[in-house]
């Protein structure tokens, strides 16, 4: 038997003698430089000080298929669509674009929205540095993405251009045992504006890996809005990492909601590269059963005058694990910087574990940095409060849940997008409380 | 209404109520006056329901039912109410969304039609402005950032919403300016009738200026230790409660 190391090498192979005439020859360069990156390092381990609360076993032990040809699985998208999203919708189903399902912008003035694998050579020769430059390779995952992708999506708009809508990018993972390694593009210029949803997905059931990198570059004085939804099956793992460069007065709000999912590991970074630059970030995690999530960011003040608003909320049931690991580094240029982080967690069951842990590393000397991080349970005075009001125990319990994580819902913007995390989570909620009935 | 029977209850193996007896007839308002840590709040919150608390004799029957065997939500919709000498703050959950549980869950546990959204508003902007409470307040968290006063208008609009037959009210007055004083009074003797009976748990005698009670009952270490009428509590204003060690030492 193989090892799991030669089974992607062996897969890249293929992959190379199969796709290698259809792209240029620095892509195919830096194909083969990842997976020499990723022979040396293979995946991360518990001895990694940054997955040091995350076991990838599940992950590693399974022979995931990486899929060479363009086949798509079919798949009914009915039950994962968002009726009342007014949006631009890109359809990622394994990883690969879909055409047909997805809902594109016609000749938006100053909007080039595109997949990466429906790109031309000569569109190849042209595309943003962030792809041409052979992106971040930080760990095995990230390496096993520049290896192996070969689609994502590419947006790019232009200066002083506001997108009119906002662009969903629903990827589904749909084969059982396939790991879909999506590899996209933002690109931002001058004044520009534009949200940005991506929503994961998986059929119930199915043994699925998706692994996928968004790098995002924005220029001065733009702003992007960007929203991370993860709804996949308990069978599914997700390893999601988003890198982000501002340059001057550009703003980034990211949104991470995580429901779903069996593994999932967000990274995070944020490089505020150029003067005034400012950064949200807003988080919520609900686990229950075996789930495990583990958010890792980092927002890097690279620049004086830069803002940094980082909180996230958790909400851990049964014997589910979160990881909160918040870093910030303050260079020692960054004067006057202002980042603050908070993360709070709230555990429904005695069995529920988080791990919580800031890391400010600041070699500035006139900031103001502020960290904390709580982790509590469901407030008895409270919850006696409401039922002497006639409210229920079990409603009691689950309005307080809402009442917590609250002030991150409070920070969707997109109507639809609240109600469906809103039903989402009060689902699972309601979910965790049949299962403990039937536990008893 | 309500008969309490040797009441004995304790928190954390400490024994705070030593066999409390009363009689509350319908349409009776009861005063229960005494000093600090008598268990006055330790009876409120036996009655209302919370679980810390363990009842290790006696029995309470409220409206020909064991009120013991009621989880707080169900006493509430029965119609058993507390006014909490303090409120909790709740951040997250708007003042007009537990107002209108509230309301909704009483009317069904009675198979009464839920009020809808039209219906519900004209009715709470009735009673908001019965305890002259500004509308901006519904739209809050619940008694985030309320003043002390404001907290306690709130209990008692949730009371004039809820129109309970059994109203206990912990020192609602503690801590209020005449004024709002006044206002609390008002809401109280406009739900007062022959149907509803009330318990005002207080430790000064002023707030039974303006709601006069029909009797008295002078609470120390656990125990009921006399009881009269309206004149007590004046008798008790005027002796002070020095006067209540020596009555519980003889
Ligand atoms: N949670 C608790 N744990 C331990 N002792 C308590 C608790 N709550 C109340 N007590 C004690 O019970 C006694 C009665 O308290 P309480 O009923 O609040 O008195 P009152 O309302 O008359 O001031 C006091 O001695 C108080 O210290
Ligand atoms: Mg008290």
């Amino acid at each position: 038997m193989t090892n799991i190391i030669d089974h992607y090498v062996d897969q890249h192979i293929a992959d190379t003698a199969h796709n290698s005439e259809v792209m240029p020859a620095w892509l195919v360069q830096q194909k083969q430089s990842a997976i020499e990156q990723f022979k040396s390092c293979g995946f991360p381990t518990l001895r990694d000080e940054d997955w040091r609360y995350t076991s990838l076993k599940s992950v590693v032990s399974k022979f995931f298929e990486v899929k060479v040809t363009e086949t798509t699985a079919s798949v009914d998208l009915e039950p994962f669509l968002l009726e009342d999203l007014d949006c631009y919708r890109l359809v990622f189903i394994d990883g690969r674009f879909s055409l047909q399902d997805s809902t594109m912008p016609q000749s938006v003035e100053g909007c080039d929205i595109s997949a990466l694998g429906s790109m031309s050579l000569i569109e190849l020769e042209q595309a943003p540095p962030a792809l041409t430059k052979g992106g971040t390779v930080s760990n095995g995952f990230s390496a096993l993405n520049v290896a192996f992708s070969k689609d994502g999506y590419v947006v790019q708009i232009a200066d002083q251009t506001q997108l009119d809508k906002p662009i969903e990018i629903l990827f589904v993972s749909a084969s059982d045992n396939v790991a879909a390694q999506p590899r996209s593009i933002v690109q931002m210029g001058r004044f520009a504006e534009a949200v940005l949803i991506e929503r994961h997905v998986s059929v119930q059931g199915l043994t699925a890996l998706s692994n996928s990198t968004c790098q995002i570059e924005l220029n001065e004085n733009s702003k992007l809005d960007f929203y991370l939804v993860e709804s996949m099956d308990s069978a599914a793992t997700q390893i999601h990492s988003l890198d982000a460069e501002l340059a001057k007065n550009s703003t980034l709000s990211c949104r991470t909601l995580t429901l779903g999912g069996g593994l999932v590991r967000n990274n995070l970074k944020v490089s505020l590269n150029g003067e005034g630059a400012h950064c949200d970030m807003f988080g919520l995690y609900n686990t229950a059963g075996k789930q495990h999530v583990d958010n890792h960011t980092n927002v890097i003040h690279a620049a004086p005058h830069c803002t940094s608003n980082e909180l996230y909320k958790g909400v851990l049931d049964q014997r589910s694990r979160a990881v909160f690991h918040g870093r910030i580094n303050v260079e020692q240029d960054a004067q006057k910087t202002d980042a603050i982080q908070t993360n709070n967690n709230l555990l429904l069951s005695a069995n529920a574990e988080i791990d919580t842990k800031p890391q400010l590393e600041i070699y500035a000397d006139d900031v103001k940095c502020a960290h904390g991080a709580t982790v509590g349970q469901i407030d008895e005075a409270s919850l006696f409060y409401l039922r002497t009001r006639g409210i229920a125990e079990a409603d009691a319990r689950s309005l307080l849940t809402f009442a917590f994580v609250n002030d991150v819902m409070e920070r969707v913007d997109i109507e639809a997008l609240k109600d469906s995390v809103s039903a989402e989570l009060a689902a699972k909620l309601i979910d965790e409380k049949v299962d403990l009935r039937s536990e008893a | 209404m309500l008969s309490i029977n040797n009441l004995h209850a304790n928190i954390e193996g400490k024994k705070i109520l030593n066999g409390i007896n009363l009689e509350v007839g319908t349409g009776e308002v009861h005063a229960i006056m005494g000093p600090n840590g008598s268990g006055k709040s330790t009876l409120a919150s036996v009655l209302a329901g919370r679980d810390n608390y363990e009842v290790t004799e006696g029995s309470i029957t409220y409206r020909d039912q064991d009120l013991m065997e009621m989880d707080p939500e169900i006493r509430a919709r029965e119609g058993v109410f507390l006014a909490f000498q303090y409120p909790v703050e709740i951040p997250g959950v708007t003042n007009m969304y537990l107002l209108k549980a509230a309301i909704n869950a009483v009317k069904k546990h009675r198979g009464l039609d839920e009020l809808d959204a039209r219906e519900f508003l004209k009715l709470i902007k009735e009673k908001a402005a019965m305890v002259e409470m500004k509308q901006e307040f519904l739209y809050r968290s619940v008694n985030e950032g309320f003043s002390g006063g404001e907290k306690k208008r709130n209990e008692i609009l949730q009371m004039a919403l809820l129109e309970p037959y059994l109203s206990i009210l912990d020192e609602t007055d503690s801590g209020l300016d005449i004024d709002a004083l006044k206002i609390v009074a008002k809401g109280v003797n406009l739900i007062r009738s022959q149907e509803r009976s009330m318990i005002l748990v207080t430790h000064y005698q002023r707030l039974l200026d303006y709601i006069v009670p029909d009797y008295v009952h002078v609470l120390a270490g656990g125990k009921i230790i006399r009881s009269g009428g309206k004149e007590l509590a004046l008798e008790l204003e005027e002796k002070g409660y020095g006067w209540i060690d020596e009555l519980a030492a003889a």
